[in-house]
């Protein structure tokens, strides 16, 4: 249960409770940092790995050449509108996370 | 922004070093953390800047270490109050001095010194664990279970050093008048 006390201090640390601004402390955290190795090729070696894993699977369980087959069935027009409703949302949803994400510095 | 890009910024600083990603978590806890520092230095700023910058220096060199079992800013913390008992026992020959001096000196130069003089005062009657204790209980929202991890004691101690503390502030704000405001 709450008490006077309690809301007596949540009041006085409130009253001085203050958002500190940046003013630059976190480009001086930034360059006081200690240069490490780029490390971005794991990204590329894990992605080769991927790609050459699923190219490998679906050439064996025939799955390729089944989506191949259905390509040739499906209308073109169904594809190229599957193609760009797709790029379309991809787009919003990419411009929206950045803008969540902005910040003014 | 959620807990989900904090571990989204620590795995692409674990793993790919990415700075821009740690720039993204400083920018976001700098003030909690500088904040914390300059109530425990009671207004130092220059002090509290620098414990800050050698505690996200810190969280960037060990942030493999970082399991996820806390959230990132929990552990964040307690880097911060690491950093800050490593100060306090490297500084102890000071501890002499004129602590009003000291304090006097500093608070010309802070920004917040008037308003502030109020908590600085209240905060020096309590010990460094109840100012720790109290200070991340009610200025930064911690629950008793992250302040026991922050400060690495079982929950009993956390929580015996937040009620000594409020009842020793309690005392002395209804002491100096506050309640009555």
């Amino acid at each position: 249960m709450e008490t006077n006390n309690d809301k007596m201090l949540k009041t006085f640390f409130a009253e001085n409770k203050k958002e500190i601004s940046d003013f630059g402390f976190s480009h001086r955290v930034m360059r006081k940092l200690p240069e490490q190795t780029d490390r971005s090729w794991i990204v590329w070696i894990f992605t080769s790995m991927g790609i050459v894993l699923t190219l490998l699977l679906g050439f064996q369980t025939g799955i390729i050449s089944h989506i191949f087959r259905l390509l040739q069935i499906i209308p073109q027009i169904f594809i190229l509108i599957g193609v760009l409703g797709f790029s379309i949302v991809a787009g919003i949803a990419v411009l929206f996370g950045q803008r969540k994400n902005f910040r003014i510095v | 922004m959620s807990n989900t890009d904090d571990i989204r910024w620590v795995t692409q600083v674990a793993l790919l070093g990415d700075k821009r990603a740690f720039d993204k978590l400083t920018c976001k806890y700098q003030s909690f953390i500088r904040r914390f520092f300059l109530n425990l230095t009671m207004g130092n700023v220059p002090l509290s800047d620098d414990l800050a910058q050698e505690t996200f220096i810190k969280a960037y060199l060990n942030i493999s270490s970082f399991q996820g079992l806390s959230g990132f800013s929990t552990w964040l913390y307690r880097i911060a109050y690491n950093v800050y008992h490593d100060s306090v026992r490297a500084h102890k020959s000071y501890a002499d001095l004129d602590q009003y001096q000291i304090d006097g000196q500093h608070q010309t130069q802070n920004e917040f010194s008037a308003e502030k003089m109020d908590i600085y005062k209240a905060l020096k009657i309590l010990r460094k664990e109840e100012q720790t204790a109290v200070l991340l209980f009610y200025m930064e929202d911690k629950t008793h279970k992250e302040i026991a991890r922050i400060m690495n004691c079982p929950l009993g101690t956390a929580k015996t050093y937040i009620l000594k503390g409020k009842e020793k502030l309690s005392v002395y704000l209804t002491q100096t008048g506050y309640g009555n405001k």
